[in-house]
């Protein structure tokens, strides 16, 4: 049995664990946009989302698509009152400064999700049967194709957000230029805000979408979170395109590598390849347009 | 100025007489009490699991302290969190040691912590009860201070290897996990299994505790299963790491049965696992199965008593952590009695270490100077999942 046999098995279980990196990427992306502030909370938006969904469902009782939908809602506030109470009052300080802030309000969601939710990992019911589905004799969870498929949803929903309509140019105008944005009559304050929400409301829908297949405790945002701005940054920083160009390639060689290289090492691929690309490539795979390579 | 100062004064002599009110009742109490420190992960990962080891001691302490404690002294616990940071487990440890009032220490919970806090329970000769079962490393030093209260690998994979002939498994593929406990868990099967001509495979791949996707891992295993017709697997793990490799295994189509360590025993992990955890077989104390025992069972009483106190008091009922808690307090309970005279902490050592056939909830203790771990094989059962609850299943010549 050679590892090549072991390729196409791998590579389904990559593409899906892929997709989770994608979302997470994007909510960095979007942020980083708007505001240029990476927020490393963005794990945490992830966790909250499968476990607020949870605990509707196992502890209020409510259908299934409305505790989501809740818990959605919910976090979306949550993602607004992380930019209100942290980010605003820091937005004359320079930009390390929101980033350590971020990390700490990461600390504070994850262990006060553990105070309330209880520390143990939960689990959500699949959306369609746990029965796996044979395609080409390699058998894939059907919550893998929903966690696909919402993947592509959200992104296109993303990409006409950002490129199609006012609302986005106008986030992405109030971070180019802050100055000029304002002189146009752009509330850089307003689009923060709103891309705080945005990014915080597809971490949640992330979050749901995976809790199912992968179980969500308290402090599991925290990996995501890395591997998401590792996602981020392989595929081009500040580019949706290139979030999920990122997120796709990490997941998959992380779960290739197995085939080669003892199964304990796979979370250090990760960071592995991100110095590799960095060396290399620093703009990341699509190109970014904030990193100037010329620098290096 | 001057309406302050009296009002600090009011302040201040109003907090001294509610402090010596406060004070007051514990003065007067006939005997002072035997204090029993509890150093456990009260917040962290295994914050609920540790919560429900507190809340069983807490109920039992109150049930002895309610029939006048021991020889008219009261127990006590003082209780401190640690975290899950293996620093903050070695300073409660240390300060547990340095108090003089205090006779032995409860806790920790956690595997890797237990090297720590053994070395300073020996350093400073105090008892150390450890809740997680030993390991070969700790058990070679020989120490006098500290005793395990749960089954030792030694014991699971014996009975594990009973499991096996008796379910006729020739071949068994172990998925461990790297975890010191998992890893001895693996090896001791391997040791015992060989003997009795079972053929045990350990697989290379490894997992990790925090690990949320096992499937790379099993695709690595699944041709050797084919390959070698492996008869069952055997999941070397606890903690969530158990039901993500029965999931992972079923997505992945691998059908051949799985085994479990005692750790498969609590009742999240049905629920974490749903349909996969379906026919998962593993071996685990009495407590995971109160109304199953057998009629005679010499701690059926003792567990069934437990099970309805905690559902009473907790709403919840008893499963084999809150079980050990029972088993704590009440080998203290009956060491104390046994201690003549003014109880130090080496008199109570000793009597510990004196222990014989103390019926606790998860079986008969007898410690001695050698044996640290109490149990024995008997003390184990063999349960199967099926219809998302824990079933107990014997065998003919296997208990």
């Amino acid at each position: 049995m050679t590892p090549w046999s072991l390729i196409p098995h791998l590579l389904t279980s990559g593409i899906t664990i892929g997709a989770i990196y994608a979302l997470v990427a994007l909510g960095f992306v979007t942020i980083y946009r708007a505001s240029q502030i990476i927020n490393f909370a963005q794990g945490e938006f992830v966790m909250l989302g499968g476990i607020i969904t949870f605990f509707f469902l196992r502890g209020g009782g409510i259908p299934y698509p409305l505790a989501a939908l809740l818990a959605v809602i919910l976090v979306i506030i949550i993602g607004l009152l992380l930019q209100v109470l942290v980010v605003y009052p820091l937005r004359k300080a320079s930009v390390l400064i929101p980033l350590m802030a971020t990390l700490g309000a990461s600390i504070f969601l994850s262990n006060t999700s553990g105070l309330i939710f209880g520390t143990l990992p939960k689990v959500l019911p699949p959306f369609s049967g746990e029965r796996p589905l044979e395609i080409g004799g390699i058998p894939i969870a059907p919550q893998s194709l929903w966690v696909l498929g919402a993947t592509f949803l959200l992104l296109i929903t993303l990409y006409i957000l950002s490129h199609r309509m006012l609302l986005g140019k106008a986030m992405e105008a109030s971070s180019t230029d802050p100055l000029g944005a304002e002189l146009v009559g752009i509330s850089r304050n307003l689009m923060v805000l709103v891309a705080f929400g945005v990014s915080a409301g597809v971490g949640a829908l992330a979050g749901i979408f995976i809790t199912p297949i992968f179980y969500t405790s308290y402090n599991s945002g925290t990996l995501l979170g890395l591997k998401g701005f590792v996602a981020a940054v392989l595929g081009g920083w500040g580019k949706n395109g290139g979030a999920v160009l990122g997120g796709f390639t990490l997941g998959i060689v992380e779960s290739m590598s197995v085939a080669f290289i003892p199964s304990g090492y796979k979370d250090a691929v990760a960071f592995v390849i991100l110095l590799l690309i960095l060396y290399i490539r620093p703009k990341g795979i699509l190109g970014s347009p904030f990193i100037d390579s010329r620098r290096w | 100025m001057k309406g302050f100062r009296r009002h600090t004064i009011m302040v201040l002599s109003l907090s001294i007489i509610l402090l010596l009110l406060w004070t007051y009742p514990i003065s007067s109490a006939e005997k002072a009490p035997y204090k029993i420190g509890v150093n456990l992960g009260l917040t962290g990962p295994y914050a609920e699991v540790c919560k429900t080891l507190k809340m069983a001691m807490v109920m039992e302490v109150e049930r002895i302290n309610a029939r006048g404690g021991v020889n008219g002294h009261p127990l006590e616990l003082v209780i401190e969190d640690n975290g899950f940071d293996l620093g903050r487990a070695a300073a409660n440890m240390t300060k547990f040691a340095r108090d003089k009032e205090i006779l032995v220490v409860v806790g920790p919970f956690e595997d890797n912590f237990q090297a720590t806090t053994r070395a300073i329970a020996e350093r400073d000769g105090i008892i150390n009860i450890i809740f997680c079962p030993s390991n070969p490393m700790v058990r070679a030093l020989k120490q006098r201070w500290s005793f395990n209260i749960a089954q030792s690998d030694i014991l699971v994979s014996q009975k594990l290897v009973d499991l096996c002939l008796a379910r006729g498994y020739k071949k068994v593929l172990v998925f461990p996990g790297n975890w010191p406990l998992a890893q001895s868990l693996a090896e001791y099967l391997k040791r015992f299994g060989e003997e009795k001509g079972i053929k045990v495979i350990i697989s290379k791949e490894t997992h990790k505790p925090g690990d949320i996707d096992m499937t790379p891992q099993l695709i690595k295993l699944k041709p050797t299963i084919e390959a070698e017709k492996v008869d069952a697997l055997y999941a070397s793990t606890g903690g969530p790491a158990g039901p993500i490799i029965c999931k992972n295994m079923r997505t992945l189509g691998i059908t051949i049965p799985v085994l479990g360590t005692h750790a498969f025993g609590f009742g999240f992990y049905i629920k974490l696992g749903g349909e996969a955890m379906e026919g998962v077989e593993f071996p685990a104390g009495k407590p995971v199965v109160p109304y199953q025992l057998d009629k005679d069972d010499t701690v059926r009483p003792m567990i069934i008593a437990f099970d309805q106190r905690m559902k009473a008091r907790y709403k919840v009922g008893a499963d084999q952590l809150s079980g050990h808690s029972y088993d704590v307090i009440w080998l203290l309970h009956n060491a104390l009695e046994r201690c003549k005279g003014k109880v130090t902490r080496a008199k109570l050592r000793d009597a510990l270490e004196n222990t014989k056939e103390f019926k606790g909830c998860t079986g008969v203790y007898n410690y001695s100077s050698t044996d640290h771990d109490g149990l024995s094989k008997k003390d184990l059962v063999f349960i199967r999942i099926q219809g998302q609850r824990f079933v107990r299943v014997k065998f003919p010549k296997f208990e």
